[in-house]
């Protein structure tokens, strides 16, 4: 009904169309490359050597090899805890606890912090690594600050807390969007229910806890979903950190995949796991859009 | 506001949380300034820009120029294809757009690993295993997150004013370069922003399209030199993580006001 009365659209739905041509491209490609995955799963297809050329069908050979084979399993457990403990916990109340003691304060303050924070979300993922590694090294910064002067002999925490490091890391580096997204959340959330709520004799407390976090609760899903299916499927930081190591400790599937796919070459089983991690985001994307669609 | 006890204690835990955010930095500072830097962290006896000098020049310049090319290349087609699907998205009643519409909210949770050996056989296939590759690699993927954001800004363009312009005798060319794309200005800056951040970050893909030295984004170089064993240039090293992250982190400033008014749509609208 909109579109009858608009002279200009109506007359030019020639020019509209071909703009829309090369998205509608890319997408059906997108769309194509996903079903390729799908297919490659039931192969054997491998990156170098005869079965790159010659594959042939498995079955669910693959598949099969998720389950009976060491790997899949660990690694799946391994990426629960990195995404629990560094999105969930870490970022998600990290970042809300910071939007929200920040609405209370001065301006000089809010920036300066909100600078520090975002320093960590905009530094490539490489380099942030790079940081983390020196910073947690035999030589670095908390054992040069704190573990030695306490009398301690200095600890290769990459080595010894491989998965607590990465996950530090991880929440240092993405707290900023949960703290970004949280922040314009309570700007939304209008004074005067606030206000209401103090009159009425509210602690700041139960003004954050019953007043300001059930109105934002969409919002909260939104960020949940988000940073949970990002973590879930994160490579660079933990890749280029430890490699999946020491001893696959810190191994999650993102990079199970790539050790699969391209250092082994089994590009049959990777893409056999990737099916399983598209199920899994699937999965999580469909609770998502059920949750917005519930009436706020 | 509050009395100023709570507020007092609640701005030293702040600051105390800020020093602790930016402390690992020290390290990288320190040791980018450092002309004889070893790697420690350590107070520099002399300081200076040679490492610098060094990270600019050779290799690590051509590989600045990959990053640009990868990072601007894929904003910038991102941006373009965009803009020419979601006007007409945003003012056409197209059948199936709300089905499309919806694909597009799926495939941006798509994670990229997912679709990797397909995306890599493709290339392979194609001839496409270089720096173009990776351009249309990362816009395939930017795509659907590109596309419903600009959609969402066209959609607060008032139609009234198109419709004046129409009046006052306006081609559809006109009407969108002169109405449409002025007023979601921010909203395009944002939209160029993440995808010149995501693409100028972006380690897998070139790391796998990338086969020759000459090819590698900054991303792939840092990470083969930090991967090294042997003697590390520690220096050389900090000063070009400093020089790799400051396009991101200098484009943000530049654009924070844009930012932070684009930022409430991202996450919630979808």
């Amino acid at each position: 009904m909109k579109n009858q009365a608009n002279p200009w659209l109506t007359s030019n739905l020639f020019v509209l169309g071909l703009g829309l041509l090369p998205a509608a491209i890319l997408i059906g490609a997108l769309l194509y490359f996903t079903a390729w995955a799908f297919a490659f799963s039931f192969t054997d297809l491998a990156l170098v050597g005869r079965k790159s050329v010659e594959w042939s069908w498995v079955g669910l050979q693959n598949f099969e090899r998720l389950f009976t084979r060491r790997g899949f399993l660990e690694s799946l457990w391994t990426t629960v805890i990195f995404v629990f403990f560094s999105a969930i916990v870490g970022q998600s109340v990290l970042g809300f606890l910071l939007a929200a003691l920040l609405r209370g304060t001065q301006s000089t303050i809010r920036s300066v912090v909100e600078v520090c924070i975002m320093l960590g979300w905009l530094l490539p993922d490489i380099v942030a690594a790079f940081l983390w590694s020196a910073t947690t090294s035999q030589t670095g910064l908390i054992n040069q600050l704190i573990i030695v002067p306490l009398g301690f002999p200095p600890i290769n925490f990459i080595n010894e807390y491989a998965l607590p490091i990465v996950t530090i890391a991880n929440i240092w580096k993405g707290t900023a969007w949960s703290y970004l997204l949280f922040s314009a959340a309570l700007d939304s959330v209008s004074r005067e229910v606030v206000e209401a709520a103090k009159v009425d004799g509210a602690t700041p407390f139960q003004r954050i806890w019953l007043v300001q976090l059930p109105i934002i609760r969409p919002h909260i899903a939104t960020n949940m979903l988000f940073i949970t299916i990002w973590t879930f499927t994160y490579f660079p930081l933990i890749f280029a950190m430890t490699g999946g190591g020491p001893g696959g400790q810190t191994q999650v599937l993102a990079v199970f995949l790539y050790n699969q796919s391209f250092s082994r070459g089994n590009l049959g089983f990777g893409s056999a796991i990737s099916v399983a991690m598209l199920i899994i985001v699937g999965l999580l994307s469909l609770v998502y859009l059920r949750m917005l669609r519930e009436p706020k | 506001m509050d009395s100023t006890g709570p507020s007092r204690t609640a701005a030293i835990a702040l600051a105390f949380m800020a020093v602790i955010w930016i402390s690992p930095f020290s390290w990288l500072i320190l040791n980018a300034f450092n002309p004889l830097s070893t790697g420690q962290l350590e107070i520099p006896r002399a300081v200076g820009l040679d490492n610098f000098a060094l990270a600019v020049s050779g290799n690590a310049g051509r590989q600045f120029i990959n990053s640009m090319l990868i990072a601007a290349g894929t904003a910038t087609l991102s941006v373009i294809v965009g803009i020419s699907a979601a006007y007409p998205l945003s003012r056409l009643r197209i059948p199936g757009r709300n089905a499309f519409l919806w694909t597009l909210v799926l495939l941006r949770m798509l994670p990229s690993a997912g679709v990797l050996v397909p995306l890599y056989f493709a290339a392979q296939r194609s001839g496409l295993l270089n720096q173009l590759g990776v351009i249309i690699a990362l816009t395939v993927l930017n795509l659907p997150f590109t596309l419903l954001l600009l959609k969402n800004f066209f959609d607060t363009v008032p139609i009234e004013l198109e419709e004046a312009a129409y009046v006052e005798g306006a081609s559809l060319l006109q009407i969108v370069t002169k109405i449409v794309l002025p007023m979601s200005r921010a909203g395009i800056a944002v939209v160029w922003f993440y995808s010149f951040t995501g693409a100028w970050n972006e380690f897998l893909l070139p790391l796998i399209f990338a086969r020759v030295q000459d090819a590698f984004p900054m991303s792939v170089g840092l990470y083969a030199a930090f991967g090294q064993q042997g003697a590390i240039n520690y220096g050389f090293l900090t000063a070009f993580s400093i020089i790799y992250a400051a396009p991101a982190v200098g484009v943000y400033f530049l654009l924070r006001r844009n930012m932070n008014t684009g930022f409430a749509g991202v996450g919630v609208k979808g």
